[in-house]
């Protein structure tokens, strides 16, 4: 390897004298050139540059500030939704119950009515049955005693009349007279 | 009751008769009039028939009465069927009587008995009946058979009623009420 670097150091002709500058540090006026365009591109930036870009970062900001409260929000009415639909599942469900017990108690009543309904006709029918029977009787009754009251009243009147002389109708004259006079 | 035009006639009738020597019998003669009149349907149909002439009717009531009764008493009752009051004729006559009778101070008895009552029944009766009433009695007497036996007697509004078949009626009504 060292025999490399010699041999390179010969066959290279006879370099220039090793100047002091040092390689890594520009030249002054190169340096100044470089501070000044620097400079200007900093001040056009910040006069023409730099407000967009704040306001495209501001509009992002924020959008994205709208965005996040837009989403609370959502979630939010999403949240109220979901309860109320709870609240409206549970009414629902009160409703539901409250229709039923109440179709039951009007079920019960109706068949209480129906129970008394029918009790009342069927002790009607009875009480008139009851009544059209002793009706009936008592006309029969009736009837029979107005035919034989009659044949009692004609057979008297044939005894009257066979039995009722001039004698025993002067005595009935005689004891009216009596009886009206006294 | 009688209307102003039934005591009218009436009135007028006693007024007639009142003339006459044997008012009594007069008053019999109306009285058996009435009583035929109110019980033969016949003999009122005809008298009261308005299609039939007046002449006609009052015909019929000469040729019924004629001879049989006075001339007083056939003529009355001819006025009354002429006027067209044949129909009122029983309660004209009815009228009359109690005028007349109340002329003399006494009250319209009239009596039904299912036979004929010789003069003593009819003065014990009437003095029965004026008795009871308390006050004296004209006995006017009508003979029905249909009473059965018995004597009915009314005096105005008062009715006794001694008949056998009242009490038969009596008797049928109890029978049906007894159970």
């Amino acid at each position: 390897m060292l025999n490399l670097y010699l041999l390179a150091a010969e066959a290279a002709p006879a370099a220039e004298p090793v100047s002091s500058k040092n390689p890594i540090v520009p030249e002054l006026n190169e340096l100044i050139y470089s501070i000044l365009a620097f400079v200007v591109l900093l001040v056009l930036f910040k006069k023409f540059g730099f407000q967009p870009v704040k306001k495209a970062m501001e509009a992002r900001t924020e959008r994205i500030r709208k965005d996040l409260d837009e989403a609370e929000n959502a979630k939010s009415e999403a949240e109220s939704i979901l309860e109320e639909y709870r609240k409206q599942l549970a009414d629902a469900k009160s409703e539901s119950n409250r229709i039923i017990d109440e179709a039951r108690q009007q079920a019960e009543k109706v068949k209480a009515d129906i129970t008394e309904s029918a009790n009342k006709e069927v002790a009607d029918l009875k009480a008139k049955a009851t009544e059209d029977i002793e009706s009936a009787r008592n006309a029969a009754i009736a009837s029979l005693q107005s035919s034989v009251a009659s044949m009692a009243i004609e057979l008297a009147e044939k005894v009257v009349e066979k039995n009722l002389d001039r004698e025993t109708n002067q005595r009935l004259i005689d004891s009216f007279i009596d009886k009206v006079g006294s | 009751m009688a209307d102003d035009r039934t005591a009218a006639y009436a009135a007028a009738l006693f007024e007639v008769a009142q003339g006459e020597q044997d008012l009594a019998r007069v008053e019999d003669e109306l009285f058996t009039v009435a009583n035929r009149v109110r019980t033969n349907d016949a003999l009122r149909e005809a008298l009261t028939d308005q299609s039939l002439p007046v002449d006609l009717r009052q015909g019929i009531v000469e040729d019924l009465m004629g001879g049989r009764a006075s001339a007083t008493t056939t003529n009355l009752v001819s006025m009354i069927v002429g006027a067209g009051r044949a129909k009122d004729l029983p309660a004209i006559i009815e009228g009359f009587l109690e005028k007349s009778a109340g002329s003399r101070s006494e009250t319209l008895a009239e009596v039904t008995s299912a036979v004929p009552l010789d003069g003593d029944q009819q003065k014990r009766l009437a003095d029965a009946l004026s008795k009871r009433v308390g006050h004296k009695v004209s006995l006017k007497v009508t003979v029905d058979p249909a009473i059965k036996g018995g004597l009915i007697a009314q005096v105005g509004d008062t009715i006794i009623d001694g008949s056998v078949r009242n009490r038969l009626e009596q008797l049928k009504t109890q029978l049906q009420e007894s159970r």
